[in-house]
């Protein structure tokens, strides 16, 4: 067990760090049932606070009946108990009591209440009975919003986002369900949706958050875990590593489209991006609501990277088309996860803002993506935009840039029009005449 | 202070317990397809809403006029028979008899395509009012009683004391006065449809003791972060960190999580401000970036509301099964019946959804079932039929609850609620103002919102409050306060009992709602926290 060690987890987080820890997050990063992780928690709290008073706040959770908030006939009121706004005697709560108390209809009602340190003797005082006492989190100082802990859970949700919870639930001390149904087979496939498969080990990208999680968990050892828990902590070295290796992952993904529509600039665009990404995690120690959105956004994009891939880029692009056909099929067969249905729209974002920022780097030939999705046309293609700025000098200069655009089947292909015709007609595939929709017509020259 | 022995439980210093893995009890469940639409190219929108009141009227007149034949046969008043009249236009000025059809309301505030069209400001969504009545002109409210020859206009004081809403099928009686009104003495409606027994559907499963099923609704998820932490506390408790080992004794309150079968969502998961703020935000992208762009944009479309009740879902399913309804708020199809959101808006949860449908037949159901509103379905058993509440706030917009006590306060309101569910139980009609003033969409061979059978548990979500009541089948309808006579419906000794249950929006309230599987009880654990004198000022 890393009984051990939750002493320096915590002197290390809470105390150095000044971060919040819960049950759930110690329970999850130390791998320890939850019930153990509480008890960690009290533990640390006791013995820093008669160290030293006061350096360690916690928040509680109290659960049990509330008292009923005035004299009330029957114990159990379906009441407001709307302590959490309201005091017992205000107005409001006794004016809809004698309502309450004339209905037969009433239900037991319970409270799951969340308290800081200082009010619970306050809270405790609320209730009628108590069915248990626990500590949800400690933090250095007294929270003043009580929701920056969902940040914290959030924070925590996606670190450990890959781990899968059917395997590691019974750990954490979550409720087992021995009937639950989860998809792994393949689905029917009506679309080449691609979608990435559960790596074969599944806690390859560690979390980025703190060097005692990082250790990367083979999937069989789920019981050897926690033995080898605590030396493996001391490893963390593997940081860095690894966190380089879950941004090459977001180029996969686009492999995966390209592979269908052979768009090769596509990755070089993307690549101004990686590093930057690459380079959040290493820094993301000190930041947590910050990019905690954009940890959620992108998560599922994320979720069980395909580790067995080669890193860099331009060995991806260099593999034939073939190759990753395949690759996509047996993904696809061995879908154990079935996280990911990425919509081709889903890195569109991305690739807008691409052209503004950076000069097409050649006479781009015109691409077009179409994923067909149950009998759905859809996907987007590259047109040549003509952008007129004015350069150093004032003059006016009309540029013309290749620009992404999505299209679905509900709109025509667009008909060949004059203009781009003329100017770029070497770009266009054959076929595929269209280039801009009709806005693109009446949109400022 | 009970039960220092849990409380020690946590507070102690840890030891090297082995902590034995608690198993959740399994979970019957067998949804019935009621509500679901055609796919694709089945589903039009080109028919007339004038059939679906046709096939309300065939399917519920017999029901209605076998209620009516047995309490009105041999009635007299004055020594004249009541005699029955087959189509509302038969009735005879000055004659006692009765007939069935169906009610509509005229309702000075009631949303009217042909006001809007001639204002030639008709809007897509008419704004929700609180009521479609206007108390300073009582007069204007007229009731009248048609089928497919024609109308009447039903009067007397007889309306006052009882609800009425649109759509809802009733047998009158009385006579036409001089006015060409009919003056109702009284009313019937076709009262609870035959329940089926408890397992009718399934194989009994051994019996387990006491489970629970759990209901929420109005998550409302916004994506800020203020929003999420009862959120949190309620993903503990259905994980079993709340203290679920505490089951020594089976009085405990709140309930051992692992007893939850199964948890049952009841619409508006995610906030409101979701849709409204795309649209804004569109309207105003649309200004500034010059060309419009199709499809997905990153810009107007605020994806965390549904990433992060994803997140929510996938924590709790694999350890809690899932009904999902489809809300108002919800990114689904507007109009009644809403059909399931789709689970590619759960990039992580849908692995737990079934597989897509092969043609031609119902996939089992998932361990992660994303539902119509309204619902029906067995589980553990019971027969639930349930909405998103759409159709109880409407039919309140019907009617008058505020003059008994003058004002609506929260329990006149929750009273009215229950009542509400308990009439249109009784017209067998879950969603009878549906197509008059909910949008609907326009069925063709069959009214899915008539009942066919009588649930055991009847519920509407994101109520402002909490409520619950039994009401029975063989008592004599209360809502007609003379109704005096016996029905004689019971077809057996105790009679149908539904548990109605109004679903507080979690978002307001924080509550979760567990239903005993035994006994059909209702518990109540509230989420929150505790705000210390330092907030509150």
């Amino acid at each position: 067990m890393a009984v051990a060690d939750y002493k320096k987890y915590l002197a290390e987080n809470v105390l150095n760090e000044r971060r919040t820890v819960t049950f759930r997050s110690l329970s999850r990063a130390l791998r320890v049932h939850s019930t153990l992780a509480k008890q960690m928690l009290y533990d640390f709290h006791h013995n820093e606070n008669s160290k030293k008073p006061q350096s360690v706040n916690a928040t509680y959770i109290v659960t049990g009946v509330q008292n009923a908030p005035a004299p009330a006939t029957n114990g159990h009121t379906n009441g407001d108990e709307k302590k959490d706004d309201v005091f017992p005697s205000s107005p409001y709560v006794s004016s809809s009591m004698p309502n309450q108390d004339s209905v037969p209809d009433t239900a037991p009602m319970a409270s799951v209440l969340l308290v800081r340190e200082e009010d619970l003797a306050d809270a405790k005082s609320t209730f009628e009975s108590i069915s248990s006492i626990y500590i949800y989190s400690l933090q250095q100082t007294v929270l003043q919003d009580l929701n920056v802990l969902t940040d914290v859970s959030r924070e925590m949700v996606n670190n450990h986002a890959q781990e899968d919870p059917l395997q590691y639930g019974e750990q954490w001390g979550i409720i087992q369900n021995k009937n639950v149904k989860r998809r792994t087979g393949a689905r029917p496939v009506p679309a080449p949706i691609p979608t990435t498969s559960k790596p074969t080990i599944p806690s390859k990208r560690p979390s980025e958050t703190t060097p005692s999680q990082t250790k990367p968990e083979p999937k069989k050892e789920e019981n050897a875990a926690s033995e080898q828990a605590s030396t493996r902590e001391s490893t963390p070295s593997t940081t860095s590593k690894p966190t380089e290796k879950t941004a090459p992952v977001k180029r996969e993904k686009s492999n995966l489209f390209s592979s269908f529509a052979k768009a090769k600039p596509k990755q070089k665009k993307e690549e101004p991006i990686t590093p930057a990404e690459s380079a959040k995690p290493s820094g993301a120690e000190d930041v947590f609501g910050g990019d905690d959105d954009d940890d959620a956004d992108e998560e599922p994009e994320e979720l069980f990277p395909d580790s067995g891939k080669p890193a860099s880029s331009a060995a991806a692009t260099r593999e034939s088309r073939k190759e990753r056909e395949e690759r996509l099929k047996k993904m696809m067969e061995d879908d154990d996860e079935d996280e990911d249905e990425e919509m081709p729209d889903a890195t569109e974002p991305l690739e807008e803002s691409k052209p503004i920022d950076q000069p097409p780097p050649k006479k781009l030939e015109l691409k077009e993506e179409i994923t067909i999705q149950g009998g759905r046309r859809r996907g987007r293609r590259q047109v040549m935009k003509k952008q007129v700025r004015k350069d150093d000098e004032g003059y006016l200069v009309t540029v013309e840039e290749p620009s992404w655009e999505s299209f679905s089947e509900d709109e025509p292909a667009p008909p060949p029009k004059k203009k781009p015709a003329l100017s770029a007609p070497k770009g266009k595939p054959a076929g595929k005449a269209g280039q801009g929709n009709i806005m693109s017509f009446f949109s400022k020259k | 202070m009970a039960s220092g022995s849990t409380e020690n439980r946590f507070l102690r210093p840890p030891s090297d317990e082995e902590y034995a893995p608690v198993y959740r009890a399994p979970s019957s469940y067998n949804p019935l397809h009621t509500f679901q639409l055609p796919s694709g190219q089945e589903r039009h929108y080109q028919q007339q809403y004038g059939d679906m009141y046709f096939l309300r009227l065939a399917k519920l007149k017999p029901a209605v006029e076998e209620i009516a034949v047995e309490a009105w046969e041999g009635f007299s008043i004055a020594g004249e028979h009541a005699r029955r009249v087959e189509r509302v236009l038969d009735v005879r000025q000055g004659e006692l008899c009765w007939v069935a059809g169906t009610i509509y309301m005229d309702l000075p505030l009631k949303p009217n395509i042909l006001d809007d069209l001639t204002k030639e400001n008709f809007t897509l969504a008419p704004p929700p009012r609180p009521t479609y009545l206007d108390p300073d002109h009582p007069e204007l409210t007229q009731i009248m009683l048609e089928d497919e020859s024609g109308r009447l206009r039903l009067a007397g004081n007889m309306l006052r004391s009882i609800e009425l809403a649109t759509g809802a099928i009733v047998a009158v009686l009385g006579t036409e006065n001089a006015n060409g009104d009919f003056e109702v003495v009284d009313v019937k409606v076709p009262d609870l449809p035959r329940q089926p027994r408890r397992w009718e559907r399934d194989e009994k499963q051994p019996s387990q003791k006491g489970g629970k099923i759990a209901f929420v609704s109005g998550l409302g998820i916004t994506g800020s972060s203020s929003d999420t932490l009862s959120l949190e506390l309620l993903t503990d408790y259905l994980l079993g960190f709340t203290g679920s080992q505490s089951s020594a004794n089976d009085e405990s309150v709140p309930s051992d999580a692992s007893i939850i079968t199964r948890l049952v969502i009841a619409g508006n998961s995610l906030g409101a401000s979701m849709t409204t703020d795309s649209n804004e935000s569109s309207s105003a992208s649309k200004k500034k970036s010059g060309p419009k762009k199709y499809g997905y944009d990153a810009s107007a479309y605020n994806a965390s509301p549904i990433t992060q009740f994803d997140n929510f879902l996938a924590e709790i399913l694999p350890s809690i099964p899932i009904t999902l309804m489809a809300g108002a708020s919800d990114p689904a199809n507007f109009s009644l019946p809403q059909q399931g959101i789709h689970r590619a808006m759960f990039p992580r949860s849908r692995a737990y959804c079934s597989g897509p449908a092969a043609a031609g037949e119902t996939p089992e159901p998932g361990w992660f079932d994303s539902v119509t509103n309204p619902w029906e379905g067995d589980v553990e058993g019971w027969r639930l039929w349930g909405s998103s509440g759409q159709n109880v706030d409407d039919v309140l917009r019907y009617l008058d609850f505020a003059n008994s006590s003058g004002a609506v306060d929260g329990n006149v309101d929750a009273e009215a609620r229950v009542r509400v569910m308990e009439a249109m139980l009784r017209w067998r009609c879950g969603v009878p103002t549906a197509p008059d003033t909910i949008w609907s969409y326009p069925f063709q061979t069959h009214d899915p919102f008539v009942m066919e059978a009588c649930p055991h548990i009847f519920f509407a979500g994101n109520q402002p409050q909490f409520k619950t009541a039994v009401i029975e089948g063989d008592a004599p309808l209360k809502l007609n306060g003379t109704d005096t006579e016996m029905t004689g419906t019971g077809d057996n000794a105790s009679g149908p009992q539904v548990r109605l249950l109004c679903i507080p929006s979690f978002k307001e309230t924080g509550e979760l709602v567990l239903v005993d599987t035994e006994t059909l009880e209702v518990e109540v654990i509230k989420f929150g926290t505790y705000a210390g004198p330092q907030e509150k000022q």
